[in-house]
């Protein structure tokens, strides 16, 4: 029995410990001497580095929150022409990542750029720069992570407004209340746990996302991070930019953890479910629902698409030129490897977690939200450092150095970091849908441990595996820094090639990557949007 | 068949793909050209070229990381002052051939590194709204003059190409003055800095600004049609303009190559670098990007070539002290408020 117990354990420990390499790197690294490099400058540098990620944050959360849970109240109560194809449609946003945005912004928007074109074509020669709006800097990085990110808000406050009972709606009716004062006074809130679980993943990945704000020039904590770290040499200021990042996303985790736990006294069984009857809108108001998802719509998803298509055929020498089949390979393998290594090791961890109740197991396992939380590209040269400290220091007879960097094993275990609690979340959701009454049935029943986890598992939760699959396809086909410095010679996925295009200023050749990687994502995305809609 | 499946996953996880007989390059300089350029010198020389390319810090700070065990051969980067900080933290071993110091000339290399293409950051303006009276005998000091107020556009400080810029000036002027020039230059600005150097020149064409300083290679880029004809048309809006004709000529830098210390395969590095330094590479590299070449006997681009038939280089300061002064000519730039 003891024995059992400890291998779950220690598996568990184990993913803990990897996934915690980076944080526990970051933290430790404060041997190399500071730089006394523009000392004076650096505290100045740290307050913009702050008042640029709480001004991005702001602009993103408050933009997502409009949209999202606009687009999610409209599809969920209401019935107008459209709104079954935008109720799946609003999610394809997902497959456009945020610097992929930015470029097709900057492409449209520059001076000559397509918006230019367009009003010449249109209307003859003209001066039309100075009255085309310019989309750069904050207020470009803004809009760019915001509409790639809001998905998250709409998925959640969607799934949480389809489940709500009918009783509510009847409630507020019964109480008298307008349609208007029913929403605000009743189901705003009873939603309130999924809006902000929703709003702290924005924030998360607003928080690190690398390309877009690097991409307009903005110093934010994370490219602060980076430029201390990377640029200055300087890790204790790298160390101290660190500090405040993780204290920002520390309160987010549990400012989310707190709204989950109270998610669930609002969840609702199955059994008392009555679907909703949606209201039917006439008029001014199905005009105005159908044009406010239409315009998300279009600039979340058909805006890029339509950008990136144009250069394509513009330029069909990049397309020409690009080397497809590379590209798709090591894409897919990377996919396959790393859902595979991320989903059999979340499996061996809830498990654990399940026969061994630990408290201090489910403190690791807490911990593994750092990996999505930590900018990916702090993670990978986290781990480059502390795979040459351990070379160094522990086995120093075998060159590991050799295997786990610039190598697709090292990439595929940085990945593993990144996506743990992706991974391992959403298993956990699905376990927490099998009564542990089950299994006790099942060792009455005689059935051992493993038994039971191969026969009365996995098949329970085929599902919910799938889902995380495709989810975390989605995530690694559009990764882009930690893929960056961590990928081995002559490899490169679709993201790196258009990064690498859009740092060269030839943005019109990094649009056939860009193009070939959103479809890619799309498909994926259509594929689970049963699942991710939660419509099953 | 399960453990087949297995194993070959296993294999794919672990591989590294190396060969005997090759060359590892780091390179931040990501054209396909230089792509075309390895092919060809492979096809020469049978010697295989990998290539992982990325941001010019984060390589650096993966080849340092990695250490003894680190398999880059050759290390290629624009901007002198990044490829002399590099050398200076003791990352590269003498690169020089007969060869090499025969065709590169002196102040365009050092023992560890050399160039292998060159560019020059110069003045773009607007032929309707600057005479070249007013641009007669123009320096990069006098981008400081007031009477250019409000109508200067350039990138912002982080850049490196503006701190190799601003170093040459800290060489040449001393820092105290620089400091004086740069807040000056501050207060010319049209707007705060944003953008690379095509979105500058964009500017100047737009309207929003008179003068624009970039680098040679994107003007001509715009000019050769590669970026579409809106571009091309926006590039004929402004016209190219060499400072410091009348003193020490106008600032250039390089993209260049160094052998690293730790290089497994350093023979087969030099013959890469001495390669990219022939007529036929240089002509190849010179013809895709639009640089300088480095060697004499080559001829640049058409489009590089119109922009000024022969200009003074700056050849008084040497590109392998720009890495000396950046650090305060990044200090220089934010103390004036340069964002």
């Amino acid at each position: 029995m003891g024995n059992k117990l400890n291998i779950w354990f220690l598996s568990s420990l184990l993913i803990s410990i990897i996934v915690a390499i980076p944080i526990v790197t970051v933290f430790s690294s404060f041997f190399e001497p500071t730089g006394e490099y523009l000392s004076i400058i650096k505290n100045t540098f740290l307050f913009e580095y702050i008042f640029n990620s709480v001004t991005l944050l702001i602009g993103v959360l408050s933009a997502t929150f409009i949209i999202g849970v606009g687009c999610a109240y409209l599809v969920s109560f209401y019935k107008f022409p459209g709104s079954s194809f935008f109720k799946g449609a609003l999610i394809l946003s997902f497959a456009v990542p945020a610097y992929i945005y930015a470029y097709s912004l900057t492409a449209f928007f520059e001076n000559y750029g397509t918006a230019f074109s367009i009003m010449k074509s249109l209307f003859g020669e003209g001066d039309y720069n100075n009255y085309i709006p310019k989309f750069d800097g904050m207020f470009g990085a803004i809009i760019s992570i915001s509409f790639s990110l809001f998905g998250y808000v709409y998925v959640l406050t969607r799934a949480s407004f389809h489940y709500q009972s009918q009783n509510l709606l009847e409630l507020g009716k019964n109480l008298g209340f307008s349609n208007k004062k029913t929403f605000l006074n009743i189901i705003l809130p009873a939603s309130r746990p999924a809006i902000v679980a929703g709003l702290s993943l924005v924030a998360m990945e607003t928080l690190s996302d690398f390309g877009a704000v690097s991409f307009f020039g903005i110093s934010t904590l994370t490219t602060g991070i980076y430029d201390a770290w990377i640029a200055f040499d300087d890790l204790a200021l790298a160390n101290r930019i660190s500090f405040f990042l993780l204290i920002f996303i520390l309160g987010l985790f549990v400012l989310e953890n707190f709204s989950r736990k109270k998610a669930q006294y609002h969840s609702h069984t199955r059994g008392n479910f009555k679907s909703k009857s949606l209201k039917k809108l006439t008029g001014w108001k199905s005009f105005f629902a159908i044009l406010f998802c239409s315009i998300i719509f279009f600039l979340s998803f058909l805006f890029p698409v339509t950008q990136m298509l144009y250069w394509t055929l513009i330029f069909p020498k990049h397309f020409i030129d690009l080397n497809i089949i590379d590209l798709l390979s090591n894409t897919i393998i990377l996919v396959f490897l790393s859902s595979f290594l991320l989903i059999s090791l979340s499996f061996i961890s809830n498990y654990g977690n399940r026969i061994n109740k630990n408290k201090l197991l489910d403190i690791l396992t807490t911990f593994s939200i750092t990996g999505y939380a930590i900018p990916g590209i702090i993670l990978a040269v986290a781990f480059i450092s502390f795979i040459s400290w351990f070379d160094k220091n522990i086995i120093y007879f075998f060159d590991i150095k050799a295997i786990f960097i610039g190598s697709i094993a090292g990439l595929v275990i940085v990945y593993f970091i990144r996506f743990y609690s992706l991974a391992n979340n959403g298993l956990k959701s699905g376990y927490l849908k099998i009564n542990y009454s089950i299994d006790e049935s099942a060792y009455l029943l005689g059935y051992s441990k493993l038994k039971t986890f191969i026969n009365i598992h996995i098949p329970y939760l085929k599902n919910s595996v799938l889902l995380i699959g495709v989810l975390l396809s989605i995530e690694i086909i559009k990764e882009l820094p930690i893929t960056l410095i961590m990928r081995p010679f002559n490899f490169e996925t679709f993201a790196t090639q258009a990064y690498i295009f859009a740092s060269q200023d030839l943005l019109e050749a990094a649009a056939a990557p860009s193009l070939i990687l959103i479809l890619i994502a799309s498909v994926f995305i259509l594929i689970t949007s049963r699942y991710i809609l939660k419509d099953k | 068949m399960k453990k087949i499946s297995l194993i070959g996953i296993v294999l794919v996880f672990f591989a590294k793909f190396s060969f005997a007989n090759e060359v590892n390059v780091f390179s931040a300089r990501h054209y396909d050209s230089d792509i075309q350029l390895y092919q060809k010198f492979t096809a020469k020389t049978g010697i295989k070229v990998n290539v992982v390319s990325g941001k010019d810090k984060a390589l650096q700070k993966r080849i340092s990381e990695e250490g003894q065990d680190s398999k880059a051969d050759l290390y290629i980067t624009a901007d002198a002052g990044r490829l002399g900080a590099f050398d200076a933290k003791g990352m590269f071993q003498n690169s020089m051939t007969p060869i090499i110091e025969a065709t590169v000339p002196s102040n365009f290399r050092s023992d560890n590194w050399t160039g292998i293409a060159k560019r020059a950051r110069i003045i773009y303006y607007s032929p309707d709204r600057v005479s070249l009276s007013d641009l007669s005998g123009m320096t990069y000091e006098d981008l400081a003059n007031s009477k250019w107020k409000g109508k200067i556009v350039i990138r912002k400080s982080n850049n490196i190409y503006n701190q190799s810029l601003v170093a040459s000036l800290i060489k040449n002027n001393g820092k105290e003055e620089t400091l004086k020039w740069a807040k000056k230059l501050v207060s010319n600005f049209a707007r705060s800095p944003k953008g690379n150097d095509r979105a500058q020149i964009l500017a100047v064409a737009a309207g929003e600004a008179d003068i624009a300083v970039a680098n040679t290679y994107y003007y001509a880029l715009m000019l050769s049609g590669q970026k579409g004809k809106e571009q091309q048309e926006a590039a004929l809006k402004v016209m190219p303009f060499f400072p410091n004709q009348n003193d020490r000529g106008t600032h250039m830098n390089i993209s260049g190559g160094g052998i690293l210390k730790n290089s497994p395969n350093p023979e087969n590095a030099k013959k890469l670098l001495e390669f990219l330094l022939t007529k036929e590479a240089q002509q190849h590299i010179v013809n895709n990007t639009f640089e300088y070449p480095m060697i004499e006997g080559v001829e640049p681009h058409d489009l590089v070539k119109k922009m000024s038939k022969d200009f003074k280089q700056d050849l008084k300061t040497k590109v392998g002290d720009y890495k000396k002064n950046q650090a305060d000519a990044l200090e220089v730039m934010l103390l004036a408020g340069w964002k």
